[in-house]
């Protein structure tokens, strides 16, 4: 066989397993996105009905809308709430930080946890009966001592968020301590010499190094926030009402629990639309020559 | 325009000792440069006049301050660094101009300063550029525009033409020195390249392990060194240095070999010192000395010849027209006005 021709059968096998597992279900999650689709009615899967589901997602869901609004809100106080303290931390850890070494090793731990275990440990530390936070923040701010935390909306969801900050803090860290360790410790040393003081130097010379690592972790994690299920499903299951359902939440509800497997696929055809743009902008970043 | 006044200055990390109690006057205006090899303790003793490394005891004066407990930002000095810690992110112009933005200088006084310091280092037509357009020579420039784009009381320089080639280094050599008559600031160089101390230096301070061996002018280190670390670093090739003893007003190898009068009581046990220059060559049997030609080195502005007495070399500098082969006998004088003798035991200088 030529090396031509053994190149391209070499590589078969890995397309198809690729085919098999992603091509196809993303092609038939499009079909199904254009049918009737409910899991109850038979044919119902083949019976077109053009963008009917997009429309009615559009102008007949106020769910949707909530969900779009819940996610969006999640994902912009989760992305900030996580970058601005992993930046923290990150600058406390770096070399030449004021922290060093065993902390490092500690600060992975949340990340070892999975999502849906956080979830559990946080429902479990948030009851109102015998919750460790539930009693810590009774115990300091007086007027929460009372609360049913993941009964009340806002609070339910400011759980959820700080549920997903504490998971993620440790990656963003270690990724934006890699970062820092890669600026040439000189360039810092050249400005405190040229008379910039630690604010200047971080805001004029650390920052604008920083920058390209820093998008990258702000896009990753914007990816990971818009996707968010396990998480919440464990945490509060959407509720209390739709008060943190999140758009995964909302599609795996109207497939899974309603059976509306078309209009379900029409709207995770919709989150794909900001994924895309994020992961273009993900690769712009990485793979930027400079 | 300060002085700068190092009292006991001392920095240990754990049980190793950078630098060791020293203590140094730099005159206001003077070119001062730090030599020695590798972890002498030359960089951390100008990162401690900088205030990027806290001294473990010890006071640094700058003119009639004392600024151990101020930031390097306040110290009002600049420091041009050996990989230049230019701001990648930030284009020629701004670069120059950073240490004036921070300062609070007014944004029209910016200009005509950072364009008359490009100037000065030849660098105009590259201001919009960035520090990765440029090369290794460009960038060095820059570094030194940046720290003459003020006037501060002290220019720290370390190591600043050790990532050039060699033909850049010595170019920028003669710009440095030209620069630096015409600023007239007090300078701190550190470097490990005895030819840049030579060159640029007012006075040159000889460090190892952590201790200045001797501080003095070029000359001084050169023609009059105090002990056998100083007269084994300064020159290239380095001064030869052959055990023997003294006899009869001759110094002889311990290999019994007679190589020269000398002006000295009889010892035992000593080390003779004797640059190449200062030993001539002849004709066999027109020197003090005949011996074989172990190799022969022709550079073209000088030729070079080893000579080999028991396992001890040493190296005689002939002239440039000279061409002998290998094994081929020549007869040595050792002038006997540049010898200098040492002591094995405590390597310092016996004084003739």
């Amino acid at each position: 066989m030529r090396d031509n021709t053994l190149k391209y059968v070499l590589v078969l096998p890995a397309v198809m397993v690729v085919f098999a597992t992603a091509i196809w279900p993303l092609m038939e999650s499009a079909r199904l996105s254009a049918t009737v689709g409910r899991l109850n009615r038979p044919g119902s899967l083949d019976q077109y009905i053009g963008l009917e589901n997009y429309t009615w997602a559009f102008f007949e869901e106020p769910a949707f809308w909530n969900s779009v609004w819940v996610t969006g809100i999640y994902t912009i106080l989760t992305v900030g709430l996580t970058t601005i303290f992993a930046l923290g931390l990150a600058l406390l850890l770096a070399p030449g930080g004021r922290l060093r070494s065993g902390v490092q090793t500690l600060l992975i731990l949340p990340f070892a946890m999975s999502p849906a275990l956080i979830g559990v440990s946080f429902r479990f530390m948030f009851n109102p009966e015998f919750g460790l936070f539930d009693a810590f923040f009774g115990a300091v701010m007086p007027p929460l001592a009372d609360v049913s935390w993941l009964a009340d909306p806002t609070l339910a969801f400011a759980v959820c968020v700080m549920a997903d900050v504490w998971g993620w803090i440790p990656f963003l860290t270690l990724v934006l301590i890699g970062g820092l360790a890669s600026i040439p410790q000189d360039t810092i040393e050249a400005a405190q010499v040229d008379g910039a003081s630690g604010w200047r130097v971080f805001k004029d010379v650390t920052l604008p190094q920083l920058a390209p690592v820093l998008a990258v972790v702000i896009i990753l994690k914007s990816i990971f926030s818009l996707k968010t299920f396990d998480q919440i499903f464990m945490l509060t299951n959407g509720g209390p009402g739709t008060a943190t359902q999140t758009l995964s939440h909302y599609i795996y509800f109207n497939g899974m629990k309603y059976g509306q497997i078309g209009y379900a696929a029409s709207v995770a055809w919709l989150m794909v639309i900001p994924m895309i743009l994020l992961t273009y902008l993900y690769a712009r970043f990485v793979f930027r020559k400079d | 325009m300060a002085e700068v006044i190092l009292k006991n200055l001392t920095k240990r990390w754990g049980d190793f000792v950078g630098v060791d109690n020293q203590s140094l006057d730099i005159h206001d205006k003077e070119f001062l440069v730090l030599l020695g090899p590798s972890g002498c303790g030359k960089t951390t003793t100008m990162r401690m006049i900088a205030g990027l490394e806290e001294p473990t005891s010890g006071e640094i004066w700058i003119g009639e301050r004392k600024v151990n407990d101020d930031l390097p930002k306040d110290r009002d000095v600049a420091m041009v660094f050996q990989n230049y810690g230019l701001y990648p992110h930030m284009t020629i112009f701004d670069n120059i101009a950073y240490p004036l933005k921070v300062r609070g200088t007014p944004k029209a006084d910016i200009r005509p300063r950072v364009e008359r310091a490009a100037e000065q280092v030849e660098l105009t037509q590259f201001l919009g550029r960035k520090p990765k357009a440029l090369s290794g020579g460009q960038r060095q420039r820059v570094a030194l525009a940046r720290a003459i784009v003020r006037t501060p009381k002290v220019f720290l320089m370390d190591e600043p033409l050790s990532n050039l080639d060699a033909k850049l280094r010595v170019t920028m050599r003669a710009e440095l020195k030209h620069l630096s008559r015409e600023l007239k600031v007090t300078t701190v160089y550190v470097t490990h390249d005895q030819i840049e101390a030579m060159t640029l230096a007012d006075r040159v301070a000889v460090m190892k392990h952590g201790v200045i061996q001797q501080l003095g002018t070029p000359d001084e280190i050169y023609n009059d060194p105090a002990n056998l670390f100083v007269a084994g670093f300064i020159g290239s090739p380095a001064m030869n240095l052959v055990r023997g003893s003294v006899k009869d007003g001759h110094f002889i190898t311990v290999d019994g070999v007679r190589l020269s009068t000398i002006a000295s009581e009889d010892r035992n046990e000593v080390i003779l010192g004797v640059r190449a220059d200062d030993i001539n060559v002849h004709e066999a049997g027109a020197g003090d000395i005949d011996t074989p030609i172990y190799a022969f080195e022709n550079t073209g502005e000088a030729s070079f010849l080893t000579v080999v007495w028991g396992d001890q070399r040493v190296i005689a500098r002939g002239d440039r027209h000279l061409r002998k082969e290998q094994d081929d006998v020549v007869g040595l004088t050792l002038n006997p006005d540049h010898l200098y003798l040492f002591d094995p035991a405590t390597e310092r200088r016996i004084h003739l």
